[in-house]
């Protein structure tokens, strides 16, 4: 194991402090300039593609806190939402099927080539000092481009990060009614999604339910697709045994690393450890209660989650839905 | 950057040649002509340039400051850099035959990438580029044809195996002319930024001059690009592509081949919905069409 420390481009518990404007800035400070490197080659400087972990699902279920762990190991560190998915929507194009369009079937092995060099070249340029350790990508909202990505870069780890649907998208609801941080993060288009999550949240719950499928669906097809070293992670599990579920998971990925190490990054990072005042609903940190849509959501609500998320909730929460209970 | 011939072993920037604007601005026309010229292929929509314009100018342009976003300002020469393999070892791979020889060109028709000209043209400077610029209400009347129920747009997709689902061009038609003028408005917007920003050979080009005296406007392209061409050859191409050689039952409403006759917004939109182009894209329309604005 690399015993070393390198500068990150920034923490993940600081960035999302700085997000919420609780603390000023984001940037690292003096650094060196950006370096060019062959990432098309073997894996001489910087990133491995088979040191790299991406964490994949949707927003709201998880992913900062485990990104926050996972940085804190020595020769580890996080690429924080690169959004490196969202170009690569196959969705985007279902029109362009033909063979001029630039992603065309005939030519995959041309441009899986260069989307891999795409990302190769943006993490050695940000992580230059990487050589040998790990590297999670935080990508929850570049889901939709998961299956390209991983088949891009097969020889990568990836994490499935679910959390229940219904606690996804009672999250949200929070964060973007009035006062809500990802209202307050947003401005002035913030303003408008807390406009629909105040006058028509069932309608802004069944979009968000829809978006929950495409991201989460995206992600489990290319889950299922990926036959490098892979992990479900359950938000559930990692509340009720975080320690247990994150040496499982580095297990599954084959990661070394010292129990005392991961330890110390599950306390420093545990839910008990967030100030107070930082807690609560309207915030980032809001209960990180399992099943508490039972009391954030309206019987409609819960059936809207319910009848549109049915595929994902049924695989990975295999419980009579609140619908069918009496 | 280093000469794209030799990082990539195929083709050289220099010898594409981007096609920029918006949708129904005769640039499938345009690049025809150009495309069946000896020495000259056509790419026909890679829509590379919506590939990445769509994240970096609509999607998550608030993270051009944030430097883990993968389109971050900090690292710009770097992921330019690979948007350029990208698209010159897609162009090697498509065409071969440009590639592999010296004075060949490649016509890139990318009306609807044209969001991300700007990044295309930063990543390839030493390419030719056309900004090819229609009036937009004929734009838009063009696409409100189009959209209507039982146009080509829906044999388009029933090809693709899908059916076309209803259009606001039907059921709320002034939304509609709304959406499109903002589609205008972004679309050409940035590849008139594109056109001022590169310092390559580059030629702003009028639907309009292309339909009153297309072989003098040809030749004017040719001339601002210098690219060579012959004239005889040039003439055939534009003969064969005229209007008149389009087969009358391929031609008319809810056809591809409509009417390819400027002004001919004055029939087709209402005095409302021509205020709302004007409206939307009326900077653009004064600066490209200082004098017909006011007719």
């Amino acid at each position: 194991m690399p015993v070393f420390r390198y500068p990150t481009v920034s923490g993940v518990a600081r960035r999302v402090r700085a997000v919420l404007g609780l603390e000023g800035d984001v940037t690292r400070g003096a650094l060196s300039e950006p370096t060019r490197t062959n990432a098309g080659g073997p894996s001489a400087v910087g990133v491995a593609p088979e040191n790299m972990i991406w964490i994949f699902g949707t927003g709201r279920t998880g992913s900062t806190w485990l990104a926050a762990m996972m940085e804190e190991p020595d020769g580890h560190d996080v690429w924080f939402e690169p959004r490196v998915g969202t170009v690569f929507d196959p969705q985007r194009f279902q029109r362009h099927g033909g063979k001029h369009f630039i992603l065309a079937s005939q030519y995959k092995d041309v441009w899986l080539r260069s989307i891999r060099n795409f990302i190769l070249d943006g993490a050695n340029a940000r992580f230059p000092e990487l050589d040998g350790g790990y590297l999670a990508v935080k990508e929850p909202g570049g889901s939709v481009g998961a299956g390209l990505i991983m088949e891009a870069l097969p020889e990568s780890g990836m994490v499935l990060l679910i959390r229940d649907p219904r606690d996804v998208v009672a999250s949200w609801l929070d964060a973007t009614r009035k006062g809500g941080w990802q209202t307050r993060r947003r401005g002035e288009g913030g303003r408008r999604a807390e406009s629909l999550a105040e006058t028509k949240p069932n309608a802004f719950v069944r979009r968000h339910a829809n978006a929950y499928l495409q991201h989460v669906g995206s992600a489990r097809r290319a889950y299922e697709a990926h036959e490098g070293r892979k992990v479900v992670v359950r938000y559930e599990d990692l509340r009720a045994d975080t320690l247990g579920t994150m040496k499982r998971m580095y297990g599954e990925l084959n990661v070394p690393l010292e129990v005392a190490q991961l330890a110390k990054a599950v306390e420093k990072h545990s839910w008990e450890n967030i100030p107070e005042e930082e807690k609560g609903q309207g915030k980032f940190y809001r209960k990180a209660t399992p099943e508490a849509w039972r009391e954030d959501l309206t019987r409609r609500q819960v059936k809207t989650v319910e009848r549109i998320t049915a595929p994902l909730l049924e695989e990975f929460y295999p419980t009579v839905p609140a619908e069918q209970q009496g | 950057m280093p000469p794209a011939g030799e990082e990539t072993g195929g083709m050289r920037p220099e010898n594409l040649v981007w096609v920029f604007g918006t949708a129904r601005t005769g640039s499938s026309w345009l690049s025809a002509i150009m495309g069946e010229i000896g020495g000259y292929s056509r790419w026909h929509e890679p829509l590379v340039g919506h590939l990445f314009g769509n994240l970096y100018y609509e999607r998550a342009g608030h993270r051009s400051e944030d430097e883990h976003f993968i389109l971050g300002a900090r690292y710009r020469e770097i992921w330019l850099g690979t948007v350029r393999r990208f698209v010159l070892d897609s162009a090697t791979a498509r065409f071969p035959e440009v590639a592999a020889k010296d004075g060949r060109y490649l016509i890139i028709k990318e009306p609807q990438g044209s969001m991300g000209a700007p990044l295309l043209m930063e990543a390839l400077p030493e390419s030719r580029m056309i900004l090819l610029v229609r009036d937009p209400r004929d734009v838009v009347a063009s696409n409100l044809d189009a959209h209507k129920k039982g146009t080509w747009t829906a044999d388009l997709m029933r090809k693709g195996g899908k059916e076309k689902p209803p259009s606001l061009a039907e059921s709320r038609p002034d939304a509609f002319v709304k959406g499109q003028a903002r589609r205008y408005v972004r679309d050409v917007g940035n590849a008139k930024k594109a056109y001022e920003g590169h310092r390559g050979h580059k030629v702003l080009l009028r639907y309009e001059d292309l339909r009153a005296d297309t072989l003098e406007t040809m030749k004017r392209i040719y001339s601002a690009l210098e690219m060579p061409v012959e004239e005889a050859e040039l003439a055939r191409s534009v003969e064969k592509n005229s209007w008149e050689k389009i087969p009358v039952e391929q031609k008319g409403d809810g056809k591809f081949h409509r009417k390819a006759k400027p002004g001919g917004w004055r029939e087709d939109l209402t005095p409302e919905q021509a205020e709302i182009v004007e409206g939307v894209a009326g900077s653009l329309l004064r600066e490209l069409y200082p004098v017909r604005s006011n007719a």
